[in-house]
């Protein structure tokens, strides 16, 4: 028989991710790309990126099962089905980290805290989608007041010995703050780690509200900001769990995961 | 979800675009006279005695709020700071009064501003007590008798016994009638969707009722000669305050959930509970059902009640899951939902708490909530 392949493409506001698992569930491929304006043209190039990956797997019509997922998942139109970015996230961390119990996914327009079951499901969930404080963006914008790109930004909040406090969590507001605290010339780094913290404040909000159990982990692109994630940890006074994989694509592992399952009749 | 393509749907959608709609200017242009109110603690047939008739208000397909925010705090709910813009719009001219209740604090902040920025010619409160008890009960229908007494002097209108039992008759006819498609929604395929049923009850409540009828008994033969609603992956139920616009129903019904009951404050349970007479007059009639058909989170000590109403129309509406929707800043219902939802988690009832403007905004938000709940529910 045919081997046979399973996708999850996660269509971000961002980023486009597509995953390609093989029947054991390994992963073959892995892509993130930048989004397009139009998301069926974003999950469309990723998927063929994530193709061109694996020999013997013509295009993504061939895969025997694809999910789609993220704010853009109703516009994949060649996928079987599409799920919720909440429960690919909590399926995605529970298949390479099945002790995880509480996630955090930052993405680039909003922010959620998940809690996930024994068997990676969604028990509970709290979003941050009325304004883009916390999110992806937010530190977009920061970065840019800093005249750096995010990883110089991250790298230089670790730098920090003590932190000054950003005290707007809105976005247009908190720009203004730092830009006046800047001017005031207080040293740049403490300023970077006064946002971080701000964030990770946000996201103890987030994480109270769905009853925080361990261990944690930080999903998303800004799970790779690590000035965010020793705030985070200092936050919560224990340590975020670090994944064995990306956790960019967790949303798009945790759709290829349920494709596998629905292809094979195993439920999810 | 399968659903159907219906005619008098179209009539209620058609009806709710503006909150004086086609029908309320018929009537008006008739002689009769029309009458806002916005809470359900106003007994309707109260004010569908001789020539009077209500009209819910509401602010359906507002765009911002950009005139009420200079006299509304923004801490304010949405629903009342679009209902002070709709004013300011001369949206509601045709009105010839308005019935307020104080409700809440954001209620009565609304009603302060009317009366000074726009003051309309007929403007009553009911000081409707927060227990109920046979004291109180006495002190409603003394309130109503006040308010009587100002509509038949104010619009020279029969407001005798007699004018008020043919009030309550025809508002028994119209609840029994909305009631009964209701009951539909009980079957296990229901052959309409929540969205249908509520621009249906939004309608109805915003139009004088003998001129909605014969709108309401078409959408009722055309749901029994149609095909049921079919491959709903959940039934739920939405409990919660002020919920006028039935795309917000639709939005949760996009993910395949079909919403069989309903529990907020201008919903049909228990809302459209037909007036019961006891002998004891009608205006007494009328005090003990405003208490028998609200059930709301400004009342003292009837948590209980409440979260008991919600548990039976679970199981007698076979209800899979709870969305309880709260406007930001209600603190009526902002306080009410916390033990609320941790009451029926613990029954066992899944949940899903969805903080939302009056306008639906964030539909690609909300869809992604609605979903998630479904899946966690295992649907």
């Amino acid at each position: 028989m045919a081997q046979r392949y399973f996708g999850g493409c996660d269509v971000g506001s961002t980023t486009g991710k597509a995953i390609i698992l093989d029947e054991k569930g390994a992963i073959l491929a892995s892509v993130i790309i930048p989004s397009e304006i139009d998301p069926e043209l974003t999950s469309r190039l990723a998927l063929e990126q994530a193709c061109a990956q694996v020999p013997g797997l013509g295009d993504y019509k061939d895969l025997s099962y694809l999910i789609g997922t993220g704010y853009g998942r109703n516009e994949v139109p060649f996928a079987d089905e599409n799920i919720s970015e909440i429960s690919c996230h909590a399926m995605g961390t529970f298949s390479c980290s099945p002790d995880i119990k509480t996630i955090v996914d930052i993405g680039g327009q909003d922010v959620k805290a998940i809690a996930i079951d024994d068997r990676g499901a969604v028990l509970e969930f709290a979003m941050n989608d009325k304004c883009a404080a916390g999110t992806g963006r937010f530190f977009e914008a920061m970065s840019r007041v800093f005249r750096m790109d995010l990883e110089a930004f991250s790298a230089l909040s670790l730098k920090a010995g003590r932190v000054i406090p950003v005290t707007s969590q809105c976005s247009v507001f908190a720009e203004s703050e730092v830009i006046s605290l800047l001017a005031k010339r207080n040293p740049p780094e403490e300023i970077a780690a006064g946002i971080q913290t701000a964030v990770s404040k946000r996201c103890f909000t987030l994480l109270k509200r769905i009853g925080m159990r361990p261990r944690v982990t930080v999903t998303g692109g800004c799970a790779k900001n690590r000035g965010l994630i020793r705030a985070l940890s200092k936050m919560l006074a224990m340590e975020v769990a670090e994944l064995p994989v990306d956790p960019q694509i967790i949303g798009a592992l945790g759709a290829a995961v349920y494709a596998r399952q629905r292809s094979n009749g195993t439920g999810g | 979800m399968k659903t159907a393509d219906r005619k008098a749907l179209k009539v209620f959608q058609e009806l709710l675009e503006n909150p004086v709609n086609r029908l309320v200017e018929q009537a008006a242009g008739d002689g009769r006279i029309p009458l806002g109110y916005s809470c359900s603690f106003v007994p309707e047939p109260l004010l569908m005695a001789d020539r009077l008739f209500p009209v819910r208000l509401h602010a359906t397909g507002i765009a911002g709020t950009e005139i009420a925010d200079n006299y509304l705090s923004s801490l304010v709910c949405s629903y009342t700071r679009s209902i002070l813009e709709f004013a300011f719009d001369d949206r509601y001219d045709l009105l010839q009064g308005w019935v307020f209740v104080p409700s809440c604090a954001h209620m009565q902040r609304l009603q302060d501003n009317l009366e000074y920025l726009k003051k309309p010619g007929f403007v009553h409160t009911i000081d409707v007590p927060r227990k109920v008890s046979e004291a109180t009960l006495d002190w409603m229908e003394e309130e109503l008798h006040m308010l009587s007494d100002r509509l038949a002097s104010h619009f020279q209108v029969d407001m005798g016994p007699d004018s008020l039992d043919k009030a309550i008759a025809s508002w028994n006819e119209y609840a029994e009638t909305v009631k009964a498609v209701g009951e539909l929604r009980k079957r296990p395929d229901p052959p309409l969707t929540g969205t249908e049923f509520h621009a249906m009850l939004m309608a109805s409540l915003a139009s004088p009722k003998d001129l909605i009828m014969p709108e309401i008994r078409a959408f009722r033969d055309e749901v029994e000669q149609q095909g049921d609603i079919t491959g709903h992956r959940a039934r739920l139920m939405v409990v919660g305050g002020h919920l006028h616009d039935p795309d917000f129903i639709r939005v949760i019904e996009s993910q395949g959930g079909l919403v069989v009951a309903d529990r907020f404050c201008t919903g049909s349970i228990p809302g459209l509970m037909p007036v019961e007479t006891n002998g004891r007059g009608p205006v007494r009639a009328l005090a003990e059902h405003a208490f028998r058909k609200t059930l709301c989170p400004r009342m003292m000590e009837d948590f209980d009640r409440r979260l008991q109403s919600v548990i039976d129309i679970v199981r007698e509406y076979n209800v899979d899951g709870v969305v309880i929707e709260v406007i930001k800043f209600c603190d009526l219902w902002g306080v009410d939902s916390m033990p609320l939802v941790t009451a029926l988690r613990d029954k066992g009832i899944p949940v899903l708490k969805l903080e939302r403007e009056y306008r639906l905004g964030g539909e690609g938000q909300l869809r992604t909530r609605v979903q998630a709940f479904l899946e966690s529910m295992g649907r």
